[in-house]
Parts: C-alpha cells; structure tokens; sequence
C-alpha cells in the first residue's frame, strides 16, 4: 500500500510532502488500518479551512481524500504525522 | 482517543468526523434508537458545526460580549495550555491582570495581545478586533512540534514549532499580530480565503502585524525591518524570516526550506491551486505596495499609511471577493478623503504603479 500525504498552506506557506510504502514492512498491518480510517474520514473535495490553517491531501493507493486544520480525527492526524515524519 | 478531537468552539469534544459520515447515515437509520439517536445527534452537530463555519467565512463572526463589569478600551485577555494536545481550548493559565508566569511563551502570548490590542485602539480607536472589547483568546503548545499559528476564527492558536525548522510561533509579536488581525478583517470586509482577495487577506495580517511590531519596538518606516516571522527560524536554516515586504522572495533560500516564493510586482504573479490560490505567495505584491508608500512618506508607518490600508478594510467599501486592483483603487479613495490630494495619494498611486496593480 503506498500512503501518500500533502500539506499546504499555514502561516509559513510551505509545503510539506511524504510518502510510505508499506509493502514489506513489520508494521504493514497497522499502517492499513490507520490510513483506510483516515481516509473513509474524509472529504471529497478540499473543506473551508480557517486563515493559515494547513490542509491535507491523503492518497491512498491512487484514491485521494482531504481534511484540514484544525478539524481532523485522531487517525488522520496520527497518519498525517508519521508519513511527514517517516516518509519525508 | 475519541476526546482530543477538536471541534471549532472547542468545549465539546465529540465523536463525529471520528465515525465516517456514510456510517452515521446508516446509524441514524437504525431501528435501534439506542444506535440511531446518538447519530442522529452527531450529524445534527457535524451540520451545525459545518454551517456555523460557513456562515462565518460568509459573514463574519457574530458578536460576542466582553465580559461584564469590564472596562472598555481594556484588552480581556486569557491564555490557555492545550498541553501539547490539539484539543481547544486547554487549561487557563493566565487571565486579565494576572502576573507573569514562568512559561515564556505564555507570557509572549499575553504580551503579543496586548502589543496587537494597543496598536488598533491607540492608532485608529478600534475597541479589540470586533470593534467591540471583544475578549482575546489564545491557546498555546498547540500539538507536538506542531509548526503552526492560526486564527481559528474565534480565537488564536500557537504551535511550539518542531525546533529543527521553526521554533515557538509566539517568538515574534508580528505573528501574534497577524493572526490577531485575520479576527479584523473576518469581523470587518470578510475577504474571502482564496485567490486575490485570499492574498489581501494575507497581506492585510502581514501589514498590520509589521505595524504592531514597529509600533511596540517605536520604529519609523526606515528603521524597521519589514519582514515577517524573524526570529522564528531555526538557527542552521538559511533565512532571515519568511516574508519580506521590503524585497519580497528574499526571506529565505534554504536546502530544506526551498526559496521563499513572493513576487513583489505582478509580473511574478503565481497561478496555482495550491494553497487556496497562492495567498501566501501573491500576498506580496500588495505587501510590497505597503512598504514602498509608508517609506515613501516617512516617519511612523501606523501613522498614515497604516491609516488609509485601515480606512480601506473598514470602510464598507471593500468587497469579500475584492481584486487587487479594486483595493489599489480604495486605497486611492482613502488617502484621497483623509488627506485630500497631497503627497498621501501620490504616494499610493505611485506605490500600485510600482507594483503592476492600475488604480484606474
């Protein structure tokens, strides 16, 4: 599974990217479970932010949701900062 | 898990966008009350919460009374400790008159507040950001290593920075100060988020966050430094801030950070869907307008310059969905009707000229 995230927009304006490929991996599972919530948590189309709010891009396997400050679930969250983190 | 969800008005943690909206449906549906009210509920409050914010963005936000018993023209500040969660708006840690604590960025929040509250009703006589003693709220150590300050349309919200890139977003007063002023201008012309009148919107927090920033410091148009967010980067990231109006797209120019991105004039003017049309980026161009009339007239910069770009947003005048050019030429109208036809409207002219937005 290749679980991708975008974040644009905040104060700075810069954009952030990361992406994890999970195959192979002991945490696999995990991963899945985490970014198929993340993503059945999202929008269609990119929701009102707030001023300098960031906004967020996941694409799972090709499928795209979106969410953004600082209205996210606990799984978008969580997602959205392991892959900035892991997969930068 | 389900409690540090964060809902706009921040009191009442539910459980809604945990659940996806398609299962809720079916929940409501369900011939068990005990499953189908509790949803029921969750997707009344998700709408509620949903068209509450709408109608703020379209709107404005709706009038909240400053507390009773207080003065007016005093600021009623109150910073909370979201204690690293993104629950708002977290624990009180100072309120109105209290003194100093030990956490620093508690206090630069207050401070920053009180900076942002003193500019507004010293220099134009605004009552807070409604106009109104509206109270100030701020919320501080926002997540973790969270690289962010926002307005979240009711109060301010400040992350610690991850501390490799960006360090605390309370470090400089000019960033308390432009969020501050996102509340203004929801509660005053309610520019809109995105394309020309998003990047207003911007520049109009960038502005008037300098102003509050030259003002606390007492520095004229020539002293001051005119950037955005300095001291906010990291000490190895090659940069001296993130905006500058003075030399926009000069900020920063790191490995890791990239370039900064701003055009000064319109022929650099960015087209991109990202970041709700560029407002970080094309703001700018009416940033550098700013700058090059307050320099062009000398002397205190909240003074006359920042008066005709207050006049504009407060005046009635400027439209939600406002071009740059058709706030170039309100500008024109402003100076024109506090100064009449003197060196101000020069200034203004010359300075839109200069940037490549007509003013006719």
């Amino acid at each position: 599974m290749q679980i991708r995230v975008r974040r644009t927009g905040g104060f700075a304006g810069i954009e952030r990217r990361g992406e994890v490929e999970t195959s192979g991996r002991a945490d696999a599972e995990e991963w899945h479970t985490l970014a198929e919530r993340a993503l059945a948590a999202g929008r269609d189309t990119p929701p009102i932010g707030v001023p300098d709010g960031f906004s967020y891009e996941i694409t799972v396997n090709g499928r795209t949701a979106y969410c953004a400050d600082p209205r996210l679930t606990e799984e978008q969250r969580e997602l959205i900062s392991r892959v900035l983190k892991e997969g930068a | 898990m389900v409690q540090s969800m964060t809902t706009p008005s921040g009191h009442e943690p539910a459980f809604c966008t945990v659940v996806p909206p398609h299962v809720l449906d079916k929940l409501a549906q369900h011939g068990d009350t005990a499953l189908a009210t509790p949803a029921r509920r969750t997707l009344e409050r998700d709408a509620l919460e949903r068209t509450r914010r709408r109608l703020t963005t379209v709107i404005g936000a709706p009038t909240v009374a400053a507390p009773q018993g207080a003065a007016a023209g005093r600021p009623h500040r109150t910073v909370y400790d979201a204690g690293h969660q993104q629950t708002l708006p977290g624990k009180k840690v100072r309120g109105e008159g209290d003194k100093p604590g030990r956490d620093s960025t508690v206090n630069r929040a207050y401070a920053g507040l009180g900076a942002t509250f003193e500019l507004y009703l010293t220099a134009y006589g605004r009552d807070s950001i409604d106009g109104n003693g509206l109270p100030l709220d701020a919320s501080v150590h926002f997540g973790e290593d969270y690289d962010n300050a926002f307005w979240n349309g009711e109060q301010m919200v400040f992350g610690d920075g991850d501390g490799q890139t960006f360090l605390d977003f309370t470090l400089p007063v000019d960033v308390i100060g432009h969020e501050l002023t996102h509340g203004v201008t929801q509660y005053t012309a309610n520019l809109a988020y995105f394309g020309q009148p998003g990047a207003l919107n911007e520049s109009v927090s960038d502005v008037f966050g300098s102003l509050i920033k030259q003002y606390a410091l007492g520095q004229t148009a020539a002293e001051a430094d005119w950037l955005i967010g300095a001291g906010l980067l990291a000490p190895h990231v090659t940069g001296k801030a993130l905006r500058s109006m003075k030399a926009p797209g000069t900020a920063y120019d790191d490995t890791a950070l990239g370039r900064d991105p701003q055009p000064g004039t319109m022929d650099g003017y960015v087209r991109t869907s990202r970041d709700n049309g560029g407002v970080h980026i094309n703001s700018g161009i009416p940033n550098h307008a700013f700058y090059l009339v307050a320099t062009a007239l000398g002397g205190n910069a909240w003074e006359r310059a920042g008066q005709v770009w207050y006049d504009v947003l407060t005046g009635g005048r400027l439209k939600p969905r406002a071009t740059f050019a058709d706030f170039a030429k309100l500008t024109v109208a402003a100076a024109r009707a506090r100064y009449h036809e003197g060196e101000e409207q020069e200034a203004v002219l010359k300075a839109w000229e200069q940037v490549g937005v007509p003013t006719s």
